[in-house]
């Protein structure tokens, strides 16, 4: 390949996407930073600088409450995904077959309509003349009260939006585990148990990880869900954000929410990235022909 | 010492009747082998003959349709691999990544439950025996395929287990490595008093470091004996045209004047007696390529006329690639000697009618 036509590539692979980036990504990015520090009133942006939104954020006890709360919906939905997650992958890796793409695919049949569209669908579902509570109103049963405009139908929700994204990620990890390695162990004499603890879990830690957020940082920032069911106790910092941009017009208090939110996820990458060792997970190593 | 029922000293380890069905697929067919205690026995076949199944039903990764496996007169057929008290080597190693050289020798002996100063002492063993200073702390993709390889066979041996069961873990290293493994293995066989089932395709590999060799193809044991007498005398054609290089040559026994006359050439040997047909019987011949004897061709010898087309040195041996009459191709193995035969000359060759095998063709 001539000098020419290598830097001519480097052009077209790595000027072009970085120059996509810097537009869309980190513009915005800094738009939103220098709103956090600006003010909004009568829904009008005052240029002075001002860390009145951060004041804001630090002494109202409600926006703390809606970050806990966020927080603990996360953690929750995301261990609650990765739980129902590896026995479904598993389950098709191992006994998929020839299956087991179009299985994989059909995780995905939800993401064919829109979000909106899903959560009303579960509106449907879960409300108090829902098909789950109506089944059981007329069988003369007592209608089942947590999943009605609650935390609880968030939470429902938020599993179902996100799952798929938590099965795909682990399956793709077991795809690529070498299960020949769970032979190995059974014949240096370990249990079903060990196998899974010492072999199967540990490689396939990385991709779980990756999995789990990406489950936990959109469930994080999650606005919709919690706004079509989470009911009266149900508003999350997500939604709260899209309230300051939309309702209230508080845009600069909204902006420096968002940028807690971003340091505050970017903080979560990085913890768990360090539990990340491609080198270590199999990929790389022999065995593979 | 465990008897058996009919009071004769029962084998270590014993296969009965093992038979292993994949849905209309037959990979094992009723098939029987008894295994000593000090023995190192190859399970010699081609690719797709059932021998890593055999050794998956053994080692109890799979179980078999039909049959019994006996470990020391113990029924073992139902137990699950970590039960059987066995140490298993791969052909791709299957170390385990995220695992240090130490851990990965450790990890049988913990699966195990043994107790910890038992552990330290095995690690030392094994570090001394395999040579592995200075590999302990290090993660198995930072080895080279020779260190990973007996790393494995480290983690087959630490345990001290009732057998080894080795899949072909020679077949990813390079041809020098693989020479010097080779008398490493036989050596740790020898040293720790175990048995060794060893499978592989190679029958040099089956032949240069097993005491006795089976020979497996389309599922059925087709052979199993000391190596050498499965090298000078195979029991059936397949046996003959897969251990050792040979050729073949097609010819037909006359009964008359028992004799057998090859099809393409002038040439014909005595022989006593080919199986139980009568009359005039199409045979197959084989050759072992060290066994033919190389004369210079003159007028009325009674060998293959044929023409050297190429020589090939290996070593202390020399392949002479012989053109025949019948554009046929033919190597000859000599030991080298001061001056190899030129490109071109002329030769007879020959062989010694009771170093050659003769079967009937076509069963």
């Amino acid at each position: 390949m001539s000098e020419a036509e290598n830097r001519l590539n480097r052009r077209l692979f790595l000027h072009i996407p970085t120059v996509f980036l810097v537009i869309f990504f980190v513009l915005p990015l800094i738009a939103l930073v220098v709103l956090s520090f600006w003010q909004t009133e009568n829904y009008k942006i005052v240029r002075e600088w001002t860390a009145m939104n951060y004041v804001t954020l630090a002494t109202e006890p409600a926006y703390f409450i809606f970050f806990i709360r966020s927080l603990f919906m996360a953690i929750f939905v995301s261990v609650f995904s990765v739980v129902v997650s590896w026995p479904i992958a598993f389950f098709i890796v191992r006994h998929g077959g020839r299956y087991k793409l179009i299985l994989s695919l059909l995780l995905a049949v939800p993401f064919l309509s829109g979000e909106v569209l899903r959560l009303i669908a579960l509106q449907g579902m879960l409300g108090p003349t829902g098909l789950v509570n109506g089944v059981l109103l007329k069988l003369g049963a007592a209608p089942l009260r947590f999943i009605m405009y609650s935390n609880s139908a968030t939470f429902i929700a938020l599993v179902y939006l996100y799952l798929p994204m938590v099965v795909t990620t682990v399956y793709l990890s077991l795809l690529n585990f070498d299960f020949r390695l769970a032979s190995a162990a059974s014949a240096c004499g370990a249990n079903r148990f060990r196998i899974f603890s010492e072999i199967v879990w540990p490689l396939n830690l990385s991709g779980t990880i990756v999995g789990f957020l990406l489950c936990f940082i959109p469930t994080l920032s999650a606005a919709l869900a919690p706004r079509f069911l989470g009911g009266p106790n149900g508003v999350l910092y997500g939604m709260s954000i899209a309230q300051q941009f939309g309702e209230s017009g508080t845009w600069a208090l909204g902006a420096a929410m968002g940028v807690v939110l971003f340091l505050f996820s970017m903080l979560v990458l990085g913890v768990f990235s360090l539990g990340i060792d491609l080198r270590r997970t199999g990929f790389t190593g022999m065995g593979r022909q | 010492m465990n008897q058996s029922q009919n009071g004769a000293e029962a084998p270590y380890i014993r296969i009965a009747n093992i038979s292993r069905q994949y849905g209309q697929v037959r990979a094992l067919h009723d098939l029987s082998i008894d295994i000593d205690k000090h023995e190192f026995i190859a399970i010699l076949g081609p690719s797709g003959s059932g021998k890593s199944t055999l050794l998956r039903l053994i080692a109890g990764l799979d179980r078999p349709t039909a049959g019994r496996i006996f470990f020391d007169g113990v029924d073992v057929t139902d137990l699950p691999p970590h039960k059987r008290g066995i140490g298993m080597v791969f052909q791709e190693f299957l170390l385990f990544p995220h695992r240090t050289v130490r851990e990965n020798l450790a990890f049988p002996l913990r699966m195990t439950n043994q107790p910890p100063q038992m552990i330290l002492e095995r690690l030392d063993w094994a570090e001394a025996i395999l040579s592995l200073n200075g590999l302990m702390d290090r993660y198995p993709n930072q080895l080279s395929g020779g260190q990973q390889q007996r790393v494995a066979l480290g983690r087959g041996l630490v345990t001290h287990p009732t057998l080894l069961l080795l899949d072909e873990p020679l077949a990813n290293l390079d041809r020098e490595l693989r020479n010097e493994m080779e008398v490493e293995i036989r050596r740790y066989q020898k040293q720790l008093g175990i048995p060794f089932v060893y499978v592989t395709h190679n029958q040099e590999e089956a032949l240069s470091m097993s005491d006795r060799v089976a020979v497996i193809n389309g599922g059925k044991l087709e052979a199993l004996g000391e190596r050498q007498l499965i090298y000078d005398h195979p029991p059936t054609p397949f046996v003959a045209r897969f251990v050792g290089k040979s050729t073949r040559f097609d010819g037909a026994f006359d009964a008359a004047s028992k004799k057998v006359d090859l099809q393409r050439y002038n040439y014909s040997f005595p022989y006593e007696e080919v199986a139980e047909r009568k009359g005039n019987a199409r045979v197959e011949v084989f050759v072992k390529n060290e066994r033919f004897e190389l004369l210079p061709s003159r007028s009325g010898s009674a060998g293959i006329p044929c023409t050297v087309a190429d020589v090939v040195l290996r070593g202390p041996f020399v392949e002479y690639i012989l053109e025949t009459e019948a554009d046929e191709r033919i190597i000859a193995v000599q030991p080298k000697r001061e001056e190899p035969l030129a490109l071109g000359t002329k030769l007879s060759l020959s062989w010694n009618p009771s170093q050659c095998h003769v079967f009937p063709a076509g069963r």
